[in-house]
């Protein structure tokens, strides 16, 4: 199935990945960002915060920004 | 950026918006809901998310809309604080490639890009306004509703207060530059009628 991913690391990446049914959140975030540190992260599946072991369905839309951006 | 820095007395932010073709050529600056203080601005983190969101929505790539981070400083020093490294390199270090822009309320400017693949690479850059190229006319009234929309004033918290002074000397040694606006003189420099354009 595919989902679309907003992922900001790397060179950027706002497109369609084909996932394998029964992924989690958890493991695409492993997969995209490979990060060991997601709470630097606000990570949404269809503009709504997400639990790590939601499934994902069939056209939905993650996206994995990032928090506390902060200047002084 | 300027009537965004005047609004008022704190600091502002947002990222930049850049062509497809020129990814260092701003042509847009976006906010976010941030909260704001004369030594201190927070963006939301939900805000932002939607911000990627609508720039997504509008056909534009991650690298367009979210590697230009811009936010203003009081006063004369332009130079990033710890809070300012801590967060290029928290939030903008896994990039592929990013670039901070502090703009100092007496008009100097700080702009660094930074390249965090490969070896990695930082590098100080000038800054000018490019006349040009076409733009469009003022908006103040847009402006000063996205201002009030986003911003969102609070008294500075004291151990906020000790954390702005500047931590990072220049790798170039060279005072910060107002050269962006002195920019409209050099353009206009062969142009006999630049002065009467002048506000």
């Amino acid at each position: 199935m595919r989902v679309l991913v907003i992922n900001n690391d790397g060179g950027g990446f706002a497109d369609y990945v084909d996932v394998a049914e029964g992924t989690t959140v958890a493991q695409l975030f492993e997969q995209q960002v490979g990060s060991t540190e997601p709470n630097r992260y606000l990570i949404r599946v269809n503009r709504q915060p997400c639990p790590a072991h939601q499934v994902l369905r069939e056209g939905d839309r993650v996206s994995i920004t990032p928090t506390k951006i902060e200047g002084a | 950026m300027l009537f965004l820095r005047d609004y008022g007395d704190t600091e502002v932010g947002g990222f930049g918006i850049a062509p497809s073709d020129d990814l260092l050529f701003v042509e847009d600056i976006q906010l976010v809901k941030q909260v704001c203080s004369w030594v201190h601005v927070a963006f939301d983190d939900e805000s932002i998310a939607d911000f990627f969101d609508r720039e997504v929505d509008a056909n534009r790539r991650p690298e367009q809309f979210a590697r230009i981070w811009i936010h203003t400083h009081p006063g004369d020093c332009p130079r990033p604080s710890i809070t300012d490294e801590e967060t290029f390199q928290r939030a903008f270090g896994r990039a592929d490639w990013a670039l901070m822009f502090i703009l100092a309320r007496e008009g100097q400017s700080y702009t660094r890009l930074r390249f965090n693949v490969g070896p990695g690479a930082e590098i100080e850059l000038p800054v000018c306004v490019d006349y040009s190229r076409s733009f469009l006319a003022s908006r103040p009234d847009a402006w000063e509703a996205e201002y009030l929309t986003n911003v969102h004033a609070v008294q500075p918290v004291p151990s906020e207060s000790a954390e702005w002074e500047p931590v990072r000397p220049s790798p170039l040694e060279e005072d910060p530059t107002n050269s962006w606006f002195e920019s409209w003189f050099d353009y206009a420099a062969d142009d006999e009628n630049a002065e009467e354009l002048l506000p």
